[in-house]
């Protein structure tokens, strides 16, 4: 059996919840202990992919790296870096599509730690990036292992905006949920069964070490 | 000066605008919940803006709204104690109190909260983490991580209102203690009137987003410059009359309550006429025996009323007396031996003395 689509996924996966963790960790920050104007458009931004359909954020995506668009042409011809079609692409759909499930339980945990702790440390001299690294993370850190833990999971399952922005290229971007549609779409019902046991145990496998981790508190 | 502010602040329908001068001693911010007291000591320590007005601590500014100075809360060295200690739950005591410490090597740290730990009595709990801590014992850890910084000011915010009654009276004296080691220029705000007296020399009402008096403890306590004022000092007694006359040694009024009362002239010029409001301490009226002559000191103000109510109040009696015509009652307070030898009980008629230098006339 073709392992490709497992490697490439759990490889897509991987940057995507880099991504999604290092941006939306800042995201969550701001929306947490800052007042800053369109705070509420920006939240209702980030959870967009939750509720529209992936097809539409797919279409969103292509359009605005296709080659048509002026940031898409920037990337190609300037820095050489083509989005549409390569697992580049993947990343991109698959950290967009988890951002809602990281930044939501981030944010709630950064909020859960109170104004007066964060101002006593700034009252013993510290600036807001120490008051950060050592209150704030330190007391939040179980509410960002969780969104950690749920965007990997989205990630690993993420198809439709995919399937627009990267294709179904077996053996380029060719990932584990688009191989399972792939194999039932042609009658190879074997390949199908293997892959959807692989992607059910992973799945299960995932939450389960979550809720561990995190004591149910997701 | 050390402390000296004039702030405004208006906050969701209510004011504030206050004036502050200091010296390098405790004062004791008093005033009923509500008042305003813990939003003056955010403002001073950079936590709430204020709206306008300048702060400055020792001889420098840390805010003034009119140039534009608001130095960060970080660099005012502020030592803030907070209601419920705010201690990082993820730290040892050891780890909390050396927080806030910069620029030393590491053993001279070390000897630091050494010290601050001796102080505060924490020595054996260093390795713990603040919920494995008594009320007590959270408070102390909270002020030594305070002093680890050596503030220019610290400020106290109802530091002993989360504790129980005994604790409250040790931590009390500890307080004193750790102040007299670190004389460091103090606010404390409490709405404990047994506390303001204990800790402050100087102690200021705050009503109303206002400073209402300020001054000397028993200027406070015993002359209140308002209604208010004499209230929240526990001056049940407070009477409406009119002036009679104030030209002599003393100022006699006349009271719809009471009948006629001679007082005591107050620094205030009063005129014939002047209505005004006077007032006596439940522990200054002194109950006449009814086998002894009337001594000349107590034969100023002489009423006499029936006992109405004997309330127990641990080692004093509080008493009410029904005087006057009409349903004045006169809040009384006398130690338990003197109620006893005197046997006095519901219904009884006893006749008491207003001495007319303890009857205080507010304006």
């Amino acid at each position: 059996m073709d392992l490709f689509p497992l490697f490439l996924t759990v490889k897509v996966s991987f940057f995507a919840t880099a991504l999604a963790a290092s941006i939306g960790l800042f995201l969550a920050w701001a929306m947490a202990k800052r007042e800053f104007f369109g705070k509420n458009i920006l939240d209702v931004l980030i959870m967009q992919p939750l509720v529209i359909p992936p097809t539409v954020l797919g279409y969103y995506l292509l359009t605005l790296f296709g080659r048509s668009s002026p940031l898409g042409a920037f990337l190609e011809d300037t820095l050489g870096v083509q989005i549409v079609f390569t697992w580049k692409g993947a990343v991109i759909a698959s950290m967009i599509s988890s951002m809602p499930l990281f930044v939501k339980p981030a944010r709630a945990s950064l909020e859960s730690v109170g104004k007066e702790l964060e101002d006593a440390a700034r009252l013993l001299g510290k600036t807001e990036f120490q008051v950060f690294k050592t209150i704030t993370l330190p007391l939040a850190w179980r509410g960002i292992a969780a969104g950690v833990v749920m965007a990997f999971a989205r990630a690993t399952g993420e198809f439709g905006a995919t399937l627009m922005i990267a294709g179904n290229i077996p053996g380029v971007t060719q990932t584990l949920p688009i191989a399972i549609f792939d194999a039932v779409q042609s009658g190879d019902n074997l390949s199908a069964n293997l892959l959807v046991g692989v992607i059910t145990l992973f799945s299960f496998l995932v939450l389960y070490a979550a809720n561990r981790f995190t004591r149910g508190r997701l | 000066m050390n402390l000296e502010l004039s702030l405004k602040k208006a906050l969701n329908g209510f004011s504030i605008d206050v004036k502050l001068k200091l010296d390098s001693e405790m004062l004791v911010l008093f005033g009923p919940s509500g008042a305003g007291k813990t939003l003056i000591l955010k403002m001073i320590s950079g936590m709430i803006r204020p709206d306008e007005g300048w702060v400055s601590i020792g001889s420098r500014k840390v805010f003034d709204s009119a140039g534009g100075i608001d130095v960060p809360i970080r660099e005012r060295k502020v030592g803030f104690l907070f209601q419920d200690y705010a201690l990082f739950p993820h730290m040892t005591v050891y780890e909390n109190i050396a927080y806030g410490i910069s620029g030393l090597k590491k053993d001279a740290i070390g000897k630091k909260v050494g010290e601050l730990l001796n102080v505060t009595r924490l020595t054996n709990l260093e390795a713990r983490y603040p919920h494995e801590l008594s009320g007590g014992q959270k408070q102390r850890c909270a002020l030594a991580r305070t002093l680890a910084i050596e503030p220019a000011l610290l400020l106290l915010d109802e530091p002993f209102s989360a504790l129980d009654y005994q604790v409250r009276e040790k931590l009390r004296a500890d307080l004193i203690n750790i102040h007299s080691i670190y004389p460091i220029t103090t606010i404390l705000v409490t709405h404990d009137l047994e506390e303001a007296f204990m800790l402050g020399r100087k102690i200021a009402v705050v009503n109303n987003g206002a400073i209402e008096q300020a001054g000397a403890r028993e200027d406070v306590f015993y002359r209140p410059r308002t209604r208010d004022v004499a209230r929240f000092m526990g001056v049940r007694n407070i009477f409406n009359g009119k002036v009679v006359s104030a030209d002599g040694p003393e100022v006699i009024i006349t009271s719809p309550d009471i009948g006629e009362i001679k007082a005591m002239r107050s620094k205030e010029a009063l005129r014939p006429g002047q209505e005004v409001s006077f007032c006596i301490r439940p522990e200054e009226i002194l109950v006449i025996r009814p086998d002894r002559l009337v001594d000349a000191k107590v034969q100023d103000n002489i009423l006499e009323g029936e006992i109405t109510s004997v309330t127990g109040k641990g080692s004093t009696q509080i008493l009410f007396l029904k005087v006057g015509q009409g349903d004045t009652l006169l809040k009384i307070e006398l130690p338990n031996f003197v109620l006893r030898k005197l046997g006095l009980a519901n219904g009884r008629r006893i006749r008491v003395s207003l001495k007319r230098e303890n009857v205080w006339v507010i304006p």
